[in-house]
């Protein structure tokens, strides 16, 4: 295993917390519970966004592992 | 006509007028919230029995009295609801057995309650000293209500200084094993996501003797058959702990590279993703 598919492990576990936080906000009823939802959801969109750069980064310089 | 059948034909009637009588005095009469509601009710109450056995008294006059024994108190509560002294004159007030701590005896002798009796009243409401007691009063209506010490009253969220998730009423959505649709309709889903959930839990919906939905759209079931056992919502542990190790992952990134910007990038994304964990963990709480 290399550095970069933990990454990308990484960055696919974040992206199921990203859907599962979404789907909580939606089913959520209180409003407020609602709002926190979407603000966490939003950050780690921004991380995962930070992830996928990384893991671009590290497939040219590994570009044996590349697939993602 | 026999007198039997006159005696079931009456009690028939005065059973509709009675029904008909609390139903226009509303739910204030039934719970008899103050002494004017109570003597009506008894009232009200016997003169339908004296109506319905005695066969020599007429009917209309009986209607007429138990009409104007039910409009007095609907009077009177119009009236009370703007007047606050002509409140206090017909339901009553309260009397203060313990003020500060302290047993008032006056307050105990005019209402006729020996020691005895007080002490039955705050073990009714579980309290077995009355030094743990900071505020009691006996209620126009004969309810005794108590107000702890502070010291003595159950631990609250709020004493903790604790987060807790707000949370809504659950809707109850499935009974004796079937669908109810406005409850469903009410938090916005369909038969077919219901389905889909019950499926999940990996149940038929005729086992179902009742199922839940709480404010954050999970589902919860009792069967028919008690032996099966149902597993326990597990999306938001789950979604927590994921979320957690994600966090150490981003960390150990930003311990194992060189390059210094990654480095950069992985430890704030890592403290990022641990101000969100703080956030979400009392809604991702179960």
């Amino acid at each position: 295993m290399t550095i970069a598919s933990d990454v990308k492990q990484c960055l696919a576990s974040l992206k199921g917390v990203e859907a599962g936080l979404s789907n909580l906000a939606l089913r959520t009823q209180d409003d407020q519970s609602k709002q926190t939802l979407h603000e966490t959801m939003n950050v780690v969109n921004e991380i995962v966004t930070d992830l996928k750069e990384r893991v671009g980064e590290l497939e040219r310089e590994e570009a044996q592992y590349k697939g993602f | 006509m026999p007198d039997w059948l006159i005696v079931v034909l009456r009690s028939l009637l005065f059973l509709v007028v009675l029904f008909a009588i609390t139903k226009w005095l509303g739910k204030k009469q039934i719970s008899e919230l103050s002494f004017f509601e109570y003597v009506t009710g008894i009232t009200i109450g016997n003169i339908g029995a004296e109506m319905a056995t005695g066969i020599e008294k007429s009917i209309a006059n009986g209607i007429l009295s138990i009409v104007t024994f039910a409009a007095v108190p609907f009077l009177a509560g119009i009236i009370s609801l703007k007047n606050k002294p002509f409140r206090d004159f017909i339901e009553g007030k309260g009397t203060v057995f313990i003020k500060d701590g302290k047993i008032m005896e006056d307050n105990l002798k005019k209402e006729k309650y020996t020691a005895d009796e007080l002490l039955e009243l705050l073990r009714k409401k579980n309290v077995y000293q009355a030094a743990d007691v900071e505020f009691a009063v006996l209620e126009a209506t004969g309810d005794f209500n108590v107000l702890l010490k502070k010291e003595n009253q159950p631990l609250t969220a709020k004493d903790l200084g604790v987060a807790v998730a707000p949370s809504k009423e659950p809707q109850t959505v499935i009974m004796d094993g079937e669908i109810l649709d406005e409850p469903l309709s009410t938090i916005g889903q369909s038969r077919r996501w219901l389905h889909t959930e019950l499926e999940k839990l990996g149940v038929t919906i005729e086992n179902v003797f009742l199922g839940q939905i709480d404010s954050d759209g999970q589902l919860t079931v009792d069967l028919f058959d008690d032996k099966l056992q149902v597993p326990s919502p597990q999306e938001k542990p789950l979604l927590l702990s994921t979320m957690k190790k994600c966090q150490a992952d981003l960390e150990l990134f930003a311990l194992g590279t060189e390059v210094e910007k990654a480095k950069h990038t992985y430890s704030k994304n890592s403290q990022k993703l641990q101000e969100v964990i703080d956030k979400v963990t009392p809604l991702l709480r179960n």
